[in-house]
């Protein structure tokens, strides 16, 4: 177990700049979640944690040592793959093995914490198989397994649920989490998965374009999304985010957006006369009887996930999604009445936060 | 009988007919290369036409006489030499070599990766002579192991050819996961890349084999002392010696066949075997 600390990591591929200027701290026991769309660098900062992809600037350090002149076997750590990257040619306990071996361990104590690692991960019965005799669950298993049994410094792990299927990656997604709270090692998880993140992640960063956007717990990135990339890419339905421009009514600040404008009650902040992005996620509207201050739109199409319904609406050539409850019931080109919940409210100015 | 029926039976005669044509085309002449090998002398002279053979008149004297009197129990050792030494080093050669212009960057690797394949734009009938002149004036020329040089030049391109293109196949995140687990550059290669390129270098060793097994012409070329000789260079020998004897030079040309062909056999059902699957999702 130990703390990981990066800073100032670059990485260029030839003019395309993959990793610009990365900070991170990750303490010892957290689980960190780097989040963010395919081709942001998630998995590139990964290689280079794990001494695979060398950086071009920056320091990786572990428990505060410098590891950039460490080659990946001796920066103890281990890494769970999106493909598994089991070895084929040897057995599931081999594979488990193998890094043991590498490592000069003796035999008797490598077939103990084989089976020990074996059985924690309920694949003890397996031990004699090769990986292609195994499913795609078991396959994910054992790859776990060959990082776990060697008790690295650091666990990296990349997108190493997506090739399982849905029900499948649910519960493993749970045993993960159980297993980290039982084993409390320091993980680095690589995922474009949102609700991985959430579900899974002590501490979340989410990333673009080779950059850190926010670093945060899952609550505080969902609340308070430190920009407007975060604020869409966090949340599903994503946030309604309106361009517009604070206005001043008398003595209270209105926002007045392209298609609708909104009393901001008693906003703080001076923004009257400057242009902002105004956010609300789809569960912070309310339905209500037409009043003072109400917002008509016109609902346009329903989807119900079963446990409640997503209502997506038009205020003229703009769109709003708002949720329901699962019993709400609405037709097509209905009016509806809404309130919004002014305490929820997120204002970005040139797309970063302002509160 | 419908259509569809009419249609399949009429393409399975024209394969069947086509395998026959070709297996005749091929087996023949090996066929009476084995019968003339195992007749008598008296029964060729009387009757060369004659394709059967006769079980009760078999007659291995000329084995005998190839092996021991004519020196190729001398001139087999020379030919296995000089081909386990080519398969080993070009299976070595090849393997880091491929494994470079795959996996590692460096500057020229391209160029390196593409011009591997222009070496045969050289016939070897072009190189045979200035070859033949510079091994002369080095006093290398009369032995074998230039031989093995040359060969390893000969093969070597196509070795590296197949094995990159194999290496190509194999899944990065694998060696990803071997560097991690604690082994070296060379420890992937070892561990990882060669146990799983078993089809690819069991095919690259056979293609060497018989190359280097076959070859004829720089043997004859380079090669004076009978002692050095190969097979091939041998049967020539004894072809064209004064007492020519026919089943003679047939026992020797299957003494040449016969290792290529049972190798073949061997080998075949690891060329065919992919070991890869299983490594990845699924």
């Amino acid at each position: 177990m130990a703390s990981l600390t990066l800073k100032g990591i670059g990485k260029r591929f030839g003019k395309t700049a993959a990793l610009s200027g990365v900070d991170l701290q990750v303490e010892d026991g957290k689980f960190c979640v780097l989040l963010g769309p395919s081709g942001c660098g998630k998995s590139t900062l990964l290689n280079v944690i794990a001494g695979l992809v060398p950086q071009d600037k920056g320091t990786v350090e572990l428990d505060g040592h410098s590891v950039d002149r460490l080659a990946p076997r001796d920066r103890d750590v281990a890494m769970v793959f999106q493909s598994y990257a089991l070895y084929p040619h040897m057995t599931v306990a081999k594979n488990l093995g193998f890094g043991l071996r590498m490592r000069g361990v003796p035999k008797a104590t490598i077939r103990k914490k084989v089976l020990d690692t074996a059985t924690l991960l309920g694949i003890d019965d397996l031990l004699n198989r090769k990986p292609r005799e195994l499913s795609g669950g078991q396959r994910q298993r054992v790859a776990m397994g060959r990082a776990l049994v060697r008790k690295p410094k650091l666990f990296l792990l990349d997108e190493p649920l997506s090739n399982l299927d849905a029900r499948l990656r649910a519960n493993v997604r749970l045993e993960l989490k159980q297993l980290h709270s039982q084993l409390k090692t320091t993980i680095v998880y690589v995922t474009h998965d949102q609700v991985e993140a959430m579900t899974l992640g002590e501490k979340v960063v989410v990333m673009r374009d080779g950059a850190v956007r926010q670093t945060g717990r899952p609550e505080t990135i969902y609340s308070f999304p430190a920009d407007t990339f975060v604020a869409t890419f966090i949340g599903s339905p994503e946030m309604n985010l309106y361009r517009g421009m604070i206005l001043r009514n008398g003595e209270r600040p209105v926002f007045q957006g392209r298609e609708f404008h909104m009393d901001m009650g008693n906003l703080r902040l001076n923004l009257v006369g400057r242009g902002v992005d105004l956010g609300f996620r789809p569960e912070d509207v309310r339905i209500v009887e037409a009043g003072a201050g109400t917002l008509p739109v016109k609902v346009e199409m329903i989807s119900d996930v079963g446990s409640e319904k997503f209502i997506h609406t038009q205020i003229g050539q703009e769109h709003l999604t708002l949720r329901a409850p699962k019993d709400a019931s609405f037709r097509p080109d209905e009016i509806i009445n809404l309130t919004i919940d002014l305490t929820r409210l997120h204002i970005f100015q040139k797309g970063v936060r302002v509160d | 009988m419908t259509r569809e029926a009419l249609e399949r039976s009429i393409i399975r005669l024209i394969r069947i007919a086509g395998i026959l044509f070709f297996a005749v085309i091929v087996a023949f002449p090996f066929y009476w290369m084995i019968v003339s090998s195992l007749r008598p002398l008296e029964e060729i002279l009387m009757n060369p036409a004659n394709l059967g053979l006769d079980f009760r008149k078999i007659d291995l004297s000329a084995y005998y006489d190839v092996l021991f009197d004519h020196g190729f129990i001398r001139y087999i050792l020379n030919s296995l030499y000089v081909s386990i030494i080519t398969v080993a080093l070009s299976l070595t050669l090849a393997t880091v070599g491929g494994y470079a212009v795959t996996r590692l960057r460096f500057r020229g690797q391209s160029f390196m990766s593409y011009s591997i394949l222009i070496i045969y734009m050289f016939p070897a009938i072009v190189l045979v002579i200035p070859l033949y002149v510079i091994f002369s004036h080095m006093g290398f020329r009369d032995s074998i192991n230039v031989l093995i040089l040359v060969y390893l030049a000969q093969t070597l391109p196509v070795a590296l050819y197949m094995l990159r293109s194999y290496f190509k196949t194999l899944p990065l995140e694998m060696e990803n996961a071997g560097l991690i687990d604690g082994c070296s550059r060379f420890g992937v290669i070892w561990r990882i890349i060669i146990p799983l390129s078993a089809p690819a270098l069991a095919s690259v060793a056979l293609y060497t084999f018989m190359i280097a097994w076959n070859e004829f012409l720089f043997a004859f070329m380079f090669l004076d002392t009978p002692d050095k000789f190969t097979l091939s260079r041998g049967v020539v020998q004894l072809a064209g010696s004064v007492h020519l004897s026919k089943q003679l030079v047939m026992a020797a040309s299957v003494l040449v066949t016969l290792p290529i062909l049972l190798l073949f056999l061997f080998f075949e059902r690891y060329l065919v075997r992919g070991m890869t699957s299983g490594a990845m999702k699924g």
